[in-house]
């Protein structure tokens, strides 16, 4: 009469909404109860089955997660990482159209460089190499890879009248060129390149056959660069970390060191935790309204860093305030106690023996705010622009890198290539950031658990 | 031998208690100053938000009933109107689609981080959570206009449907989804972490297996705390404003019910043509603000209300 093999046996419990009436009753009269507490053990395979289900799906909820993730980053990287160069990170971001000419205009003869990459056309007569390609609006576009030391374009000078006039100025690589005036066996000017229907061999075949010397080359310099807004949000981050520090430690020491509990703090408490509910887009309005009168006593007209920087301190406010509570409440109240049972003031207790030990989570509050000031858009597009600037400067606008990102998204033509290679970085100094916090933290734990 | 305090000059005695009471000072000013922000953004953006509907606002004045209810948004008309109803109606509905997808997928990605994963893998996924939490919303604008908006493509000629260019309203619901995924899973982790271990051996001991014990009971006793996630994850959703801006499409009436249509959410209307805008198309946008400040507000209210309603074991 053992039941033990039998696997239709389970538990009648309230709870169980998928009660088979047809297995067999575990309250049968003739079961002793050690039968029944035995038979218990195994469950039955309907509970299995609906267990492994559920289980299942927690499985599949969590791989869908990485899964995102991880398409985050492929995309991101495989969109971006062409872009991504020293030229992107260091160069401006508008192109302008330069004319110049040259002060040596005989041909030469140069060899190629071995490492010129695939596609590249060079020209032996002039010692420069350019290939074929398109931008991201698909036009066709004429990219410089290569100048050698000794060739013609190396020698360039400015030929548009202005103070600029005869000084020279030389092709960045990357430049595109647009068409190359040389002279021709009979001693005439005429035109190659894109603007005479010609691609990257022709424009090269025209000038090493049937050129005698080059005259001058039309281009456009390469632009699509991330300088200006890379200067704009270090200066942005260095303003919101001196502002918002300051104010949101001493805020967390009044909080947790000086007022009690009291109905007060406690008002004080939610407001900032209503803070931190804020749309980040609402910031962005508060900042246009409260601080843009404050710099234009700085000289300000339009958004600018500033306004920008203040709008930023009060979004993070909550933050800073949040992290350093988080490390005061680890410090041991035995070393508050023992340094005013010295004699020390609440002050000096505060900066001698409160802060020093707290100073990891300040760290962490830091870096946590420069990460947010990088990864913020909505406020800044209020409260900066989005109007991409090369050289940035405190009161006038400018974009952040991550503003620079919605700016190229928003125009008629997406900017697909520079939005992943600028979000390639902003990706990488974030996650950087935030596992640096993690670790901080983690140690900061462990210090005073003894 | 006197007291070691009679030896201290007095003057460096006093001088001390005064750098103690100013710096006293200096801490309740800062934790006044950051508690007094959020009423100043109220009075300031409210302030300026109102103005458009005043009459001292000159010949562009508004009509606070027709911007209420107003069910078209169309700056490009002479005079242009402006009407937020179907706007609010819009936010509403892709944060709740976006909450639908997502919320069920959080909570049973924290029950499996907490309760199922092995201890190994615990702190890997928890990583994973923590760095799509840590993911700027531009980066996700940029990844949902490129690949969201190709999939949502895909699926509406699956149905017989065309988009424009995949900018739709499924769109922003799945981007919105992803976006409040971290949020709702890391306060779920949190409650169900917080969950007595007594009622689940408890539950264990009466023979319920450890998979009934996670959904029936562990669920139940967190269920305060996963609520009060979603809440903040709706309320994400209603404030995100770039990235849905990227792929909303900003259509001019509404609202939108169907899921392939361009919608227009308060935050999309807010950076729509921010570029090259003045006047009253410009101060109107900090009406639409207080809307949303508004809208934010209440789910604020909610989560509390939640928290003493719901209640669950972790909160005793």
């Amino acid at each position: 009469m053992t039941n033990q093999a039998n696997p239709s046996i389970h538990p009648n419990q309230p709870n169980q909404p998928d009660n088979n009436p047809n297995t067999n009753h575990t309250n049968s009269p003739n079961q002793s109860t050690s039968d029944i507490i035995r038979s218990e053990r195994g469950m039955t395979t309907k509970r299995r089955f609906t267990d492994g289900v559920k289980n299942f799906f927690t499985y599949l909820s969590t791989g869908l997660s990485v899964f995102v993730l991880g398409a985050v980053f492929v995309f991101v990287f495989t969109r971006g990482w062409s872009t991504l160069n020293w030229h992107m990170i260091t160069g401006d971001y508008w192109s302008g159209n330069y004319k110049a000419g040259f002060t040596i205009q005989e041909p030469g003869n140069f060899t190629a460089p071995d490492n010129l990459e695939e596609g590249a056309v060079f020209s032996t007569k002039y010692g420069f190499a350019v290939k074929d390609d398109k931008n991201h609006e698909k036009k066709d576009i004429m990219p410089l890879l290569y100048v050698d030391p000794n060739s013609p374009l190396a020698s360039s000078i400015n030929l548009a009248s202005g103070d600029q006039k005869d000084q020279p100025l030389v092709p960045d690589i990357n430049s595109q060129i647009k068409k190359i005036t040389y002279t021709n066996a009979e001693g005439k000017s005429t035109t190659a390149g894109l603007l005479g229907k010609q691609n990257a061999e022709a424009m090269i075949n025209t000038l090493d056959n049937e050129s005698q010397g080059i005259v001058s080359v039309d281009y456009q310099s390469a632009g699509g660069g991330i300088r200006g807004s890379l200067i704009a949000t270090l200066m942005l981050i260095g303003i919101t970390v001196v502002i918002a520090l300051p104010i949101g430690v001493f805020a967390a020491i009044y909080l947790h060191e000086i007022a009690g509990k009291s109905k007060l703090t406690n008002a004080i408490r939610s407001a900032i935790e209503m803070l931190n509910g804020v749309p980040s887009i609402v910031f962005g309005l508060m900042g246009m309204t409260v601080f843009f009168p404050f710099t234009a006593l700085f000289g300000a007209t339009t958004p600018n860093i500033l306004l920008g920087g203040l709008t930023m301190a009060v979004v993070l406010l909550p933050v800073v305030i949040r992290q350093t509570e988080e490390a005061l409440i680890t410090v041991p109240d035995k070393l508050r106690m023992g340094s005013l049972s010295l004699g020390a003031t609440k002050t000096q207790t505060i900066f001698k023996v409160v802060l020093p030990n707290a100073l990891p989570g300040i760290l962490s509050a830091t870096l946590l705010s420069i990460s947010r000031v990088i990864g913020e858009s909505a406020a800044l597009i209020y409260t900066m622009g989005t109007f991409v600037v090369d050289d940035p400067k405190l009161n006038g606008r400018a974009t952040t890198l991550a503003v620079q990102i919605w700016s190229v998204m928003s125009g008629e033509q997406p900017n697909f290539e520079l939005a992943s290679a600028i979000s390639i970085l902003i990706l990488t100094m974030v996650l950087i950031l935030n596992i640096a916090v993690k670790l901080i933290t983690t140690n900061l734990n462990k210090k005073w658990k003894e | 031998m006197a007291n070691v305090r009679d030896r201290i000059k007095p003057a460096a005695i006093k001088r001390r208690e005064v750098t103690d009471k100013v710096f006293h000072v200096l801490f309740a000013l800062a934790g006044v100053i950051s508690a007094l922000m959020i009423i100043v953004i109220f009075v300031f953006v409210g302030g300026k938000g109102i103005a458009p509907f005043l009459p001292s606002y000159g010949e562009n004045r508004q009509n606070i009933w027709d911007f209420i209810s107003g069910m078209a948004w169309r700056p490009d008309q002479n005079p242009p109107i402006y009407g937020v109803f179907f706007i609010i109606i819009n936010t509403l509905i892709s944060a709740f689609l976006a909450a639908l997808v997502s919320f069920p997928i959080s909570v049973l990605t924290a029950l499996f981080i907490v309760k199922i994963a092995p201890r190994k893998l615990r702190s890997a996924f928890t990583t994973v959570v923590e760095l799509l939490a840590a993911i700027p919303s531009v980066v996700y604008g940029v990844f949902a206009s490129a690949q969201i908006t190709t999939l949502v493509d895909n699926i509406a000629r699956f149905f017989g449907q065309s988009t424009f260019g995949g900018t739709s309203l499924l769109t922003v619901a799945i981007l919105l989804a992803i976006m409040i995924f971290p949020t709702i899973t890391s306060m779920s982790i949190t409650a169900i972490a917080a969950v007595d271990k007594n009622i689940e051996l408890g539950s264990l001991a009466l023979g319920a297996s450890k998979t009934q014990t996670n959904f029936k009971v562990v669920l139940s006793a967190a269920k305060s705390g996963i609520f009060a996630g979603l809440i903040l994850g709706l309320g994400r959703a209603f404030g995100e404003a770039t990235a849905v801006s990227m792929v909303a499409g900003n259509a001019m009436t509404g609202p939108t019910w169907n899921l392939f249509d361009i919608t227009r959410t308060l935050t999309s209307t807010m950076l729509s043509g921010l570029k090259e805008t003045t006047g009253v198309d410009y101060d109107i946008r900090f009406s639409v603000g207080i809307v949303l400040m508004i809208i934010v507000l209440l789910t604020n209210l909610l989560i509390q209300y939640i928290k003493r309603k719901v209640g669950g074991v972790t909160n005793d």
